[in-house]
């Protein structure tokens, strides 16, 4: 889940991993790194960043390394509209829309990407786990 | 027997297994990378260097569908496997040790629509398949295509291909035929591979296919086949249909009854949309939740024809496997020929289902869903 307030540093030493500098991830781009064995996304998106799980719930293809775009859905008359800009992953094995900002899967409540606290330090990104 | 009998085989893991083959590994052909192997008059027809003007669309001698999927839109990857390199990539992926490559392109070369050109590029597809990919020294094995149009030259293909190294298998794009491949046009193909000792694969093409279906029963031409598919073909069809559109969302309080296509289609039917859903979500926005619990929630379905009727495990299972203890009813259809007596489908489910789930089968729930 995003946490983008420089103030908000509740973590300690130990559950803050170092990701990458914040300049290195522009509005609309992700970096993949490998923390302590886990992969894990963090997604700058829509001026917010989000970490997830790069792990597919579903066959273990690399979830957030998919097409990063909106969806199609539905208004209060039922016409199709473009939603969520930016915020959806696609899986690229299969296609499987993920949701940045939760993790959840758009198919099915059963599947979703665990996400991780992004702290924001002195210009430095940290997940938290 | 020996008293040291050996460990009985247990596979916990793909390391565990001997071999692995995978059937249906695909390739993902061009048109470019076929043009070059074509043979005349079709080589100096499409080789040309004249460009001709396609009007942006017609350049393909293959039909397009112009469904939009989630490989369209780029949410999902299909990766290029054009070169042994690209082949290469697949084995590491999927740890095969033998595969029989599959086209893509080519699924849809029974929709091509000039018949001698289809089989001009069947001819054309296996030349680049034996060329390009064919690697039995990395376990990489192919099917030849064939095109159905021409059966003849299909069996001519065989014969002229089936000798070469690494071909396992004939593949028929059965998706687009016509007629059916019950025709006796045929039969010249089939006596090719069965003297060439080659299985066929038919593979269909999502894309086109049902475009064929009223030419397919027309040439059908017996009542069994077609009471065999269509019954549950079509109930397929709709169903679909009224999920991905949301017709259950939009009438949350309205019941449907599903007559007379048999139940194992059912549980599968479920479980198939399920998992097409899970990757096209954006294709029928208007679903809150998975597509089979709206049929659990809202639909029916009544027995007969009951099929696996002298076979309790089946039975009982396919039922458990929809719920039918909530959404089975019991249906005779007297006095049509396929009627089932009253007891039919109690004398195998009451080994596994209690009376309250039969009673439910045999008329509770018709009491709940019916206006009576």
């Amino acid at each position: 889940m995003a946490a983008n307030d420089e103030s908000q540093t509740t973590g300690t030493a130990d559950n803050l991993h170092h990701v990458t500098s914040v300049d290195d991830v522009d509005d609309g781009e992700r970096v993949v790194v490998d923390v302590e064995g886990r992969e894990i996304a963090v997604f700058h998106s829509n001026g917010e960043f989000h970490a997830l799980s790069n792990y597919c719930t579903h066959q273990g293809g690399p979830a957030c390394e998919g097409l990063l775009t909106g969806t199609i859905d539905v208004d209060e008359d039922d016409e199709l509209v473009w939603a969520c800009d930016d915020e959806i992953v696609s899986c690229p094995w299969h296609g499987w829309e993920f949701d940045i900002t939760t993790g959840e899967h758009l198919a099915s409540d059963k599947y979703r990407l665990p996400t991780y606290d992004v702290r924001v330090i002195d210009g430095e990104l940290y997940v938290e786990f | 027997m020996s008293s040291q009998a050996a460990e009985p085989d247990t596979v916990r893991s793909l390391d565990d297994l001997d071999v692995i083959v995978d059937t249906d590994f695909h390739l993902t052909e061009r048109q470019e990378d076929i043009f070059p192997y074509l043979e005349d008059p079709f080589y100096s027809l499409l080789n040309s260097q004249g460009e001709g003007d396609d009007y942006g669309y017609l350049g393909r001698v293959y039909p397009a569908h112009g469904m939009v999927y989630s490989v369209t839109v780029g949410k999902a990857d299909s990766p290029t496997v054009r070169t042994s390199e690209d082949v290469q990539k697949g084995k590491d992926l999927i740890e095969w040790d033998k595969a029989i490559a599959t086209p893509t392109q080519n699924l849809y070369l029974a929709a091509v629509h000039h018949d001698d050109l289809a089989a001009a590029l069947a001819r054309a597809y296996n030349k680049w398949l034996l060329d390009n990919i064919v690697d039995t020294d990395e376990g990489v094995y192919g099917a030849l295509v064939v095109a159905p149009q021409k059966p003849i030259k299909a069996a001519e293909l065989v014969d002229d291909f089936a000798d070469e190294s690494g071909i396992a298998a004939v593949m028929i794009p059965s998706g687009s035929v016509h007629p059916p491949l019950g025709n006796e046009d045929y039969y010249p193909l089939y006596e090719a591979c069965e003297r060439a000792g080659l299985p066929i694969k038919m593979h269909n093409a999502a894309g086109t296919m049902m475009t064929r279906f009223p030419t397919q029963w027309q040439s059908l031409n017996r009542a069994l086949p077609v009471h065999v598919t269509s019954h549950n073909m079509m109930h397929q069809v709709n169903l679909a249909d009224m999920l991905t559109q949301g017709v259950p969302v939009r009438f949350p309080d309205l019941d449907f009854v599903i007559q007379e296509a048999g139940l194992g289609w059912y549980p599968y039917f479920m479980r198939r949309f399920d998992h097409d859903y899970m990757g096209a979500k954006f294709d029928a926005p208007m679903l809150e939740k998975e597509p089979s619990e709206y049929l659990r929630d809202q639909f029916y379905v009544t027995s007969q024809p009951v099929e696996g009727a002298d076979d309790p495990e089946y039975l009982n299972s396919i039922v458990r496997l929809f719920e039918g203890e909530n959404s089975l009813m019991f249906s005779s259809d007297y006095p049509h020929f396929d009627f089932d007596y009253t007891d039919a489908l109690m004398k195998i489910l009451r080994s596994e289902f209690d009376g309250d789930e039969i009673k439910n089968i045999y008329g509770e729930t018709a009491e709940d869903v019916y206006r009576f």
